[in-house]
């Protein structure tokens, strides 16, 4: 290969190369605020669907665990939104629960799971997220687990609607063990 | 090659020189993304845009580039197509970008994009490369669909999300799980190789 | 929390719970080409490990300390696919140099292997599961030498195949796909030993 061919490669892969780099960031540009205007859309309407009486929601810090707080139309107090992890079959689901200042459920979703597909994935569905509306989280038990139990596992899915189930409950075990401070 | 359009070079990608059955590259998305047809289409839409663009600008600036950094420069242009696409989806259709996941990157060292890229764009004047990446990214998302549509239908009893089978159908698992591409594919070949005879790939 | 993974779990969960080409179907345009023979799948298998290991290892530095000290994450896809291939004609000059036996048994799967998906797959996953160095290589191990069973695996399967007694259409690739399903099923019932 001549001195000449050498140079001419390098010339147009250089070019090549800054063209590319440019044009990326001015796709990033542009693409940046709008991903994170839709994470924020969606944040917000997950949380709306957790917490439908919530008004206001803000990041906030409850006895060191990270959180959303809820405020209604008036600007009171009324829940907390949490995020929390729960080791599934396939690995680890990440739930979003919302808990009242009663320790009430309001709602629950599932954002991210990596369960079976058609049986542990079900998790996700109305039917079983459903059934925690309403309950108290302290005392969140699969029926097959503890006879004070309140929730239907999926059928073929025990691990899974377990998983979801206890991250709850033990989150408020947490919170009441820290101390008793009221929210 | 003194026409400036042929019609072959759109077509053939489509079902003679389809990608995915008849040359056997590219085979990594079609089966990953091919458990629900929505995300199959969204595949096969972002694969035909990367694959027209990139075939259309190693076309432009073939007679540019020096023989030996061709497959780089090739690399890069695809590249940036595939970044393009990635951030593109990420800011509208943020559903379809989740469930797409590390596949859409990975279009990167999909073979059918260097591949043409190497056999037919460097060669040809831009509209025909266009015709060819818009022909062979057809036929890439036909093959990503029937296989979709099978495995939906029989694995959840749906159809992009709409119950098809009536509620008693009894969902046959396993064609969404790993296992159920591998068997459709095998089987789609074998149909293939049966009703189109033994033409040599 | 992911930096409390113990290493064993990563190199399990990589090498058969989440099989790179069973469950997660990557790499399978080489594994469907070259594992119709015992002798060039142990030499593909062997190249893949070791430009893996060493490909993930320089682009977890380079992402880490060159693309997001300047804020230039969008610039991963390009840098990736740029430093594998950069890597692995790099690699092609030293050994033939260095270890000329060597080049002689995988030496001709080095230039097609910039091309195979595990490589680039497994420098993806490892930045997105957000895995320190040590993680990253031992994650980097595990993909790879998956993909060398999977395909070593397929070879001994395949060269058997040559004499079974099949129905013209399955013959070759369809009866292949059709068996990596079967093995497939296998592997998913690994799933739930091994979390990541």
């Amino acid at each position: 290969m001549k001195r000449k061919d050498i140079v001419t490669g390098i010339l147009v892969l250089l070019l090549i190369a800054s063209i590319s780099g440019f044009l990326l960031a001015q796709t990033f540009r542009v693409a940046k605020p709008r991903i994170e205007k839709q994470m924020k859309i969606e944040e917000e309407k997950l949380n709306r669907e957790i917490f439908p009486e919530g008004n206001d929601f803000r990041a906030d810090n409850f006895k060191g665990i990270k959180c959303t707080s809820v405020y209604d139309g008036q600007d009171a107090f009324i829940g907390r939104i949490f995020n929390l992890t729960a080791p599934g079959y396939g690995g680890n689901i990440l739930v979003k629960a919302g808990i009242d200042s009663e320790s009430r459920i309001t709602g629950i979703r599932i954002l991210e799971h990596k369960e079976t597909p058609g049986l542990g994935s079900r998790i996700t569905e109305a039917s079983f997220l459903d059934q925690f509306r309403n309950r108290d989280s302290s005392t969140l038990f699969l029926k097959k687990d503890s006879p004070r139990g309140n929730i239907d596992a999926i059928t073929g899915a025990t691990i899974s609607s377990r998983a979801v189930t206890d991250s709850v409950r033990k989150l408020q075990e947490q919170i009441n063990d820290t101390d008793g401070e009221t929210p | 090659m003194n026409r400036i359009f042929k019609p072959e070079s759109f077509l053939k990608g489509v079902w003679q020189e389809n990608p995915i059955f008849f040359l056997m590259l590219g085979l990594c998305p079609l089966l990953a993304v091919s458990s629900s047809l929505r995300d199959a289409i969204g595949m096969g839409a972002a694969f035909i845009f990367v694959l027209t663009g990139s075939n259309m600008t190693v076309s432009f600036i073939r007679k540019l580039v020096p023989e030996h950094v061709r497959i780089p420069v090739f690399i890069i242009v695809i590249a940036t197509f595939v970044t393009v696409t990635d951030y593109s989806l990420a800011a509208f259709s943020p559903q379809l970008h989740k469930s797409l996941g590390v596949y859409l990157p990975l279009m990167v060292v999909n073979c059918i994009l260097l591949g043409r890229a190497e056999a037919f764009a460097s060669k040809n004047n831009v509209i025909n490369s266009a015709f060819d990446g818009l022909g062979m990214g057809i036929g890439f998302t036909l093959a990503i669909s029937i296989i979709a549509i099978i495995r939906e239908t029989l694995g959840q009893g749906t159809l992009m999300g709409i119950n098809v089978l009536g509620k008693d159908y009894v969902p046959f698992l396993i064609m969404i799980m790993p296992p159920g591409a591998f068997l459709v594919i095998g089987f789609l070949m074998a149909l293939k190789n049966n009703i189109g005879g033994k033409k040599k790939c | 929390m992911l930096n409390e993974l113990n290493i064993g779990y990563i190199f399990l969960s990589a090498f058969i719970v989440n099989n790179i080409v069973m469950i997660k179907f990557l790499g399978l345009c080489s594994f469907v080409g070259i594992s119709t023979n015992m002798k060039s799948s142990i030499g593909m298998g062997i190249a893949v490990v070791f430009v893996t290991v060493m490909a993930c290892g320089i682009s977890w530095a380079v992402y880490n300390y060159l693309l997001i000290p300047f804020h230039l994450e969008y610039l991963r896809t390009v840098t990736f696919i740029l430093t594998i291939a950069s890597f692995v004609q790099f690699e092609e000059i030293i050994i033939r140099k260095k270890a000329p036996a060597l080049y002689k048994a995988f030496g001709i799967y080095l230039p097609l292997i910039t091309t195979n998906c595990v490589i680039l797959a497994s420098a993806f996953l490892g930045i997105d599961y957000k895995f320190n160095f040590l993680q990253n290589i031992i994650f980097a191990i595990g993909v790879s030498s998956g993909y060398c069973l999977a395909i070593i695996l397929f070879a001994s399967m395949r060269e058997k195949l040559d004499t079974a007694p099949l129905p013209e259409s399955f013959r070759g690739i369809p009866i292949a796909f059709i068996m990596t399903g079967l093995v497939s099923l296998v592997f998913l019932g690994f799933k739930g030993l091994f979390k990541l």
